[in-house]
């Protein structure tokens, strides 16, 4: 019995790890959907967001004064992004934007260490990283309560944005631009609007991931490496859909912890770290376009 | 500006250049009287797209310029406008090859195309029902994806879609594209419509010679970025070289106009 008790914990506490994958893996998609473009700068997104949001707290400002001005930080990131590096870049083919990304992130990573410093911050949400006692005592099962936070944070957040993209206008914009980008600004979507919405949300999204990764791990530069987390996410989730970054993020983070626990002692342990990227291998080989990204839909 | 107000569209002589050394267009005047439908007709590569697009200015995504002329629609000049600005303008184009939102369903792909109107929930529902009115097919195929619908509705598709931008004037490019001769007619006759009912004017660059002068008042040819030709519908309807060259009524060896022009040089010279 405790062997299945162990087994069931090690799996939530995976699914509930796997949700801050999907966090980060939702802002990818965000932008992949608009622009076709991976999008490298999300990871110094990320850090950048964090590392404010700190930096604001360190200030004397409160939580919410914080949160509310990182926001506006970010939506502003987003603008100069669109200013500066989209619009310039308009009509370039999909590989001159990836390398703006590149680019991107460098520069974030380089402004957010200046402005803020390099030392590694401790960022406490008030939410411990302890196992709640009530679920011990009904369940027997120890799950930590910044996991269960994260999870339901994740899945406010990407109901928010599924409903958003579903049932508004910008919404319906944004998924005619991500559709075809040439057709959409021939009937008068305007590109640079639809841009700015998705590097502002793709931004916000960086910072709630941050903000969960940084409670657990501290706000360092390494936030940076653990984005790139997303991309077996991605190649599993699809890199175009919503629902597959939630899903990819739940198979990474479940698989990996079971494969740590089971069958890391054969391998000397540690194998989170790569485990995750042979499971993208194998569905690069078996389903390229990832388990909900979209098919090319064409008639014959 | 010059010209009368009689005109929507006036094209003065423009020459357009893509990536500032392949030129596309040399010579280009056309007008397009309010209320009028004119077709331009030409064969592959004559330049009847690039001449479309530097009107829309869809032509900068593509990095073609326009370098020497003037385009000027409904009294004001077309320079440095985006596209988005000419559709708040009233004038919309629907690009060739249909280009519909293949994930999104019939009718939110035309509610897209009433994005830059910033219309209420009640206002998109009755421009939907008027819409509706003229493509009726589409109705019934309102909750299907649009990439799984077939060519000829892909095309009412994109036409709807342009209409719900309530457009002053309409640019199509090549609504017969690769559609069934009835199909064809179907669609040509809700662009009729649309034209009188809704007073929208039309500039549409077809191929199909036959359909297109049939349907239209005026007719331009373009060559290889000329304009070889142009006169009212039935002018060029009878018209013995079009017949000859466009029509398919063809004497042996003539291609295009260029060679009948010479010939008729040398016949001259002899």
């Amino acid at each position: 019995m405790t062997e299945v008790l162990f087994f069931i914990e090690v799996v939530v506490a995976g699914l509930l790890a796997g949700t801050m994958y999907s966090l980060v893996a939702l802002g990818f998609v965000l932008i992949y959907k608009a622009s076709s473009t991976f999008n490298f700068a999300q990871g110094a997104m990320v850090f950048f967001a964090v590392l404010a949001f700190v930096g604001f707290m360190e200030l004397g400002l409160s939580f919410p004064v914080s949160f509310v001005v990182t926001v506006l930080l970010m939506v502003l990131v987003g603008f100069c992004t669109e200013r500066l590096v989209l619009n310039p870049l308009m009509n370039q083919s999909e590989d001159t934007l990836l390398m703006a990304t590149i680019g991107l992130g460098f520069v974030l990573e380089g402004l957010a260490q200046a402005a803020w410093g390099v030392e590694v911050r401790r960022l406490d949400l008030g939410i411990g990283d302890f196992p709640i006692e009530w679920i011990i005592d009904v369940f027997g099962l120890f799950v930590s309560a910044l996991d269960v936070t994260a999870g339901i944070v994740a899945a406010v957040l990407i109901i928010g944005l599924a409903l958003l993209f579903k049932y508004t206008r910008m919404g319906l914009g944004l998924r005619a631009v991500a559709d075809d980008p040439g057709a959409a600004s021939s009937i008068g979507i305007p590109l640079k609007n639809i841009m700015l919405l998705v590097w502002s949300a793709a931004g916000v999204v960086a910072l709630v991931a941050g903000m969960m990764w940084g409670a657990r791990a501290g706000v360092q530069f390494a936030l940076v490496d653990l984005a790139l987390k997303a991309l077996p996410v991605l190649i599993i989730g699809g890199f175009s859909s919503i629902p597959g970054a939630i899903i990819g993020g739940l198979i990474i983070g479940a698989t990996e912890k079971v494969l740590e626990v089971y069958l890391g002692p054969f391998f000397g342990g540690a194998i989170e770290g790569w485990a995750p990227y042979v499971l993208a291998i194998f569905f690069l080989l078996y389903r390229p376009e990832g388990l909900f990204g979209e098919k090319i839909i064409r008639r014959v | 500006m010059t010209g009368n107000s009689d005109n929507i569209l006036e094209i003065n002589s423009i020459e357009v250049m893509y990536d500032s050394v392949i030129s596309a267009l040399h010579d280009v005047s056309l007008n397009v009287p309010k209320g009028k439908i004119v077709a331009l007709l030409g064969g592959n590569g004559a330049g009847k797209s690039t001449t479309l697009k530097s009107i829309s200015t869809m032509l900068a995504a593509e990095r073609g310029k326009v370098t020497k002329g003037s385009i000027v629609y409904d009294g004001t000049e077309v320079k440095n406008q985006n596209p988005y600005e000419m559709v708040t303008l009233g004038m919309v184009q629907v690009l060739e090859g249909r280009r519909c939102f293949g994930h999104l369903t019939v009718e939110e792909n035309i509610i897209a195309g009433a994005y830059s109107r910033k219309l209420s929930k009640s206002q998109i529902k009755d421009e939907l029902e008027k819409i509706y009115g003229y493509f009726n097919r589409l109705r019934d195929r309102r909750k299907s994806q649009a990439g799984f619908t077939s060519g000829g509705e892909q095309q009412m598709i994109a036409v709807a879609r342009a209409m719900m931008a309530k457009p002053k004037m309409l640019l199509l490019d090549e609504p017969s594209m690769g559609l069934a001769p009835q199909l064809v007619a179907e669609i040509f006759n809700i662009v009729k419509e649309l034209n009188e009912k809704e007073g929208v004017s039309i500039l549409l660059a077809e191929q199909n010679t036959n359909v297109a002068l049939r349907n239209a008042d005026y007719g331009y040819i373009i060559e290889t970025g000329h304009v070889m030709l142009h006169g009212s519908a039935d002018e060029l309807l009878n018209d013995e070289k079009v017949k000859e060259l466009y029509l398919g009524i063809s004497k042996e060896g003539r291609k295009n106009f260029r060679d009948v022009l010479r010939e008729e040089e040398t016949k001259k010279l002899a």
